[in-house]
């Protein structure tokens, strides 16, 4: 048995992330290459689409669609439980920050969720890829609407806010939706191939996640943000972060154990429910503050989003890893760990409800100890 | 109580109807019922129907069968032409119509037996104590505050009470002996698959067996004879008998213990090995075919389910197959080894349930020292030998005025006729036998007792 190991282990992926940020920091793309990188990073998001599309089935999609209970909790947390945070915040810290950075809190929390990466960050970690697509695009596709209605409540901007973002919906369904729907329907031709092949998912979902991070954060580094913000200002908006995204995920969480989501919706959840679209962010920003503004209302977005980019995908890696941990227990042991036993129920299509998720873990530890005895062979009988 | 062939024996002569023996029955389901809970659904149609044409046999001369004209009820696990096989569930219950009868029930009609009422149940037949989320729980007749016993709960409970002379169950680890025990009748399991499963729910398919119930051995062995269509004219006149010992003489009540002994004073105790682990196994192969069989149904909705059943058969459909194919391997060795251990003995005497009906409000018994749920454990002396496959007989303990309590006679495989004579020595001897439910006596009512 291997000793247990008192030194943190550090994830490889949490590693190439920084490594990202660096690289971004002191080689941003920018002109041309960074167009070049923007192609690439959308045509990596539309292959993760289309091969998510081939991958799953036509049932699971049917029931992601009808999680209505799961989307409605995704469209609280963006829309109810985000602005409502950022308010709270926003007033405690006011004498902290410029005043326009403050609105810039309070512009990031009326956002819609990421669409890409909060989907990526769900099938990293096992989740319910289909109910992701579903509620991040709804979540995304109602903020055109929502997120500038809430601003021209709460927030008192130059500008007024615009109408429906064609041009947005129009990214939406071309980048996600379009791919997803073709692998989908080429299912019958390559579906078999995918299944084969289930572990070229893993580094189209890890690399697209690092593509975005790079143009993202180059973006940022282009725009200005090292010599824009100072030591202090920078601790400031990254405590502030920090605190709206633990209070948002720890809701989340707590009220995915109250709706007694199953592991797989739980994480969906958390990724859609927890994350800010800085691609949206940025042009609704334009949109709704003057052009000498918008700069300083959306550094707090760019900040935030880096830290859910390093926070959610250091979380996805860890769901990934109990998730391979309880494929990788013997296939033959009766599951025990909630890890285990979501991943036994997946595998024979089976959803736990959460009322019955103690009874079911109580049932199978008492199969477990019946498994104990029946291998506990006593030794042969001597002569 | 009428006994099942005095009935038959007077429609077959003409002195008294079936149709007059079906109206009587009937009327006595439909006033006693309500406190014992133990008939899901009455039949009198079908039953006038069946009598009259036993009756009409009579008239014309024709041999109506041996059991003729006596009425009869089936577990709601059997399936009853022209209504839905429920199982005891509220999923089944709008399923459709069995378009056939079971098998039993077809050899039984052609006996002459006249079908009355399908009976209560644990759903899908996993459980020990009849309490049903869908159709209530079936009081004892002994003492209404306890439970029958199941999964046969219903039909060991009419049968108990003098309501009908004889009823269908099913057994796959006990719930055709767990329920005459605690009720205090006689309730056979068979040599596995020996007696017909045609058109029976499945529970367990490795364990699963038709059982019949009955007030007197005489009973159950005719209505066993119509069943099995095995000669059973060969039956010993002299047996050599074992006490199991082990953990068949730990979690038991004195009563039963000082019972086997006078029974048979002298006889050697056999020490089944590795008891506890073949019923670990019995748990695994039961708990793994009892969720697969639900898993599609469980995975469309498990919160249909009876709360009591539901997290249990979750859990057996989330067990590793390689599990299942170890249970079954060491089944198959361990049968093997035991066959040949009790090869020389024609009957084993063991108890059938640990203790006393428990109470419904806390159907908990004492296992090892620790309350255990009944549900589970009450099966503790039956489930070895359904996992054996070995024909196992409960019988009565002559004790009027207590709480009941059975013995399991356990014979060789086919052997059940030897099982039926060397029951009626003991009835004859006055040490089984079914009581009339009556009063308790004070003391008898403290808890399930063991």
């Amino acid at each position: 048995m291997r000793p247990p190991s008192f030194i943190p282990k550090i994830d490889p992926f949490l590693l190439c992330l920084i490594a990202v940020v660096a690289a971004a920091s002191l080689l941003p793309v920018r002109g041309q290459a960074a167009a070049a990188f923007d192609v690439i990073a959308h045509l990596a998001i539309m292959l993760l689409f289309f091969l998510h599309g081939a991958k799953l089935s036509r049932e699971a999609i049917v029931q992601g669609i009808g999680n209505w209970r799961l989307h409605a909790l995704v469209v609280a947390s963006t829309f109810v439980w985000f602005p409502l945070v950022g308010y709270a915040t926003g007033r405690l810290a006011s004498g902290w920050l410029d005043p326009l950075q403050d609105s810039g809190v309070l512009f990031l929390t009326l956002l819609p969720s990421t669409v890409q990466s909060s989907i990526a960050f769900t099938a990293m970690a096992r989740g319910n890829v289909a109910a992701a697509v579903c509620s991040a695009s709804l979540s995304n596709l109602l903020g055109i609407v929502v997120t500038p209605l809430l601003a021209s409540l709460f927030i008192h901007s130059q500008s007024s806010g615009r109408g429906f973002d064609w041009h947005a919906a129009r990214g939406i369904v071309e980048q996600l939706l379009l791919p997803f729907l073709a692998g989908h329907l080429l299912r019958p031709l390559i579906g078999k191939w995918v299944d084969r092949h289930k572990k070229i998912l893993m580094p189209v979902d890890r690399g697209s996640i690092l593509l975005v991070v790079y143009t993202a954060f180059s973006a940022a580094v282009v725009n200005g943000i090292w010599q824009v913000l100072g030591p202090q200002d920078l601790l400031v908006l990254l405590v502030i972060s920090a605190i709206i995204l633990a209070v948002i995920m720890g809701v989340n969480a707590l009220v995915a154990k109250l709706a007694g989501l199953p592991r797989e919706d739980a994480i969906v959840l958390l990724f859609c429910g927890s994350k800010k679209s800085l691609v949206s962010g940025v042009p609704m920003a334009g949109a709704l503050f003057a052009p000498a503004q918008v700069g300083m209302v959306v550094l707090p977005l760019m900040i935030f989003h880096q830290l859910q980019l390093f926070v959610c995908a250091w979380l996805a890696a860890r769901y990934a890893r109990t998730a391979e941990e309880a494929a990788l227990a013997p296939a033959s042991n009766v599951p025990q760990t909630p890890e285990q036993i979501a991943h036994a129920a997946q595998a024979r299509g089976i959803t736990i409800p959460a009322a019955c998720s103690e009874g079911v873990a109580a049932n199978l530890s008492l199969l477990s100890n019946h498994a104990t005895r029946l291998r506990d062979a006593p030794p042969p009988a001597s002569a | 109580m009428t006994s099942a062939l005095q009935i038959a024996a007077q429609v077959r002569t003409g002195a008294l109807s079936a149709a007059a023996v079906v109206e009587r029955v009937l009327a006595a389901l439909a006033q006693r019922d309500p406190e014992l809970n133990a008939v899901t659904r009455l039949l009198p149609e079908r039953a006038r129907h069946e009598a009259a044409a036993v009756d009409a046999a009579v008239a014309a001369g024709c041999d109506p069968g041996p059991l003729a004209g006596v009425p009869y009820g089936v577990k709601d696990l059997f399936d009853v032409a022209g209504l839905p096989t429920t199982a005891g569930s509220s999923l089944y219950a709008d399923a459709p119509a069995a378009k056939t009868d079971a098998e039993a029930i077809v050899q039984l009609r052609e006996a002459g037996a006249v079908l009355v009422a399908t009976l209560n149940m644990d759903e899908f037949a996993y459980g020990f104590a009849t309490i049903n989320a869908f159709h209530g729980t079936t009081r004892n007749p002994h003492d209404s505050s306890r439970v029958a016993g199941g999964s046969s709960g219903g039909s060991a409970a009419v049968v108990a009470a003098g309501l009908l002379s004889f009823a269908i169950g099913s057994d796959t680890n006990g719930s055709v002996r767990v329920p005459a025990s605690l009720t205090g009748t006689y309730g056979l399991k068979p040599t596995h698959g020996d007696l017909p499963l045609n058109g029976v729910f499945p529970f367990a398919v490795s364990f699963d067996d038709v059982g019949p119930f009955a007030n007197t051995v005489t009973d159950l062995r005719a209505v066993w004879r119509v069943l099995s269509s095995r000669d059973t004219d060969d039956a010993r006149t002299s047996w050599h008998v074992a006490r199991l010992g082990g953990r068949f003489r730990e979690n038991v009540a004195p009563d039963q213990l000082a019972a086997i002994d006078a029974i048979a004073p002298g006889a050697p105790l056999v020490d089944l090995p590795e008891i506890a682990r073949a019923r670990s196994a019995a748990f695994l192969i039961t708990a793994y075919e009892g969720g697969a069989l639900h898993r599609d149904a469980l995975s469309r909705d498990a919160m249909a389910f009876d709360p009591a059943t539901r997290d249990r058969l979750l859990a057996g459909a989330l067990l590793p197959d390689e599990l299942y194919a170890e249970a079954q391997a060491f089944r198959a060795e361990y049968k093997a080894r035991i066959e040949a251990l009790i090869a020389k003995f024609d009957v084993l005497l063991a108890p059938a349930t640990p203790c006393t009906a428990p109470l419904i409000e806390d159907p908990r018994i004492l296992i090892d020292g620790a309350l255990s749920p009944a549900r589970a454990d009450l099966g503790i002396h039956t489930q070895p030998i359904s996992f054996l496959g070995l024909p196992s007989l409960c019988v009565p303990l002559h004790r009027p005025g207590r709480l009941p309590l059975g013995l399991q006679l356990i014979g060789r495989a086919n052997r059940e006729a030897d099982l039926f004579a060397f029951a009626e020595g003991l009835e004859a001897r006055g040490i089984i036998g079914w009581s009339k439910p009556g009063v308790i006596a004070p003391a008898a009512k403290l808890g399930a007792t063991a």
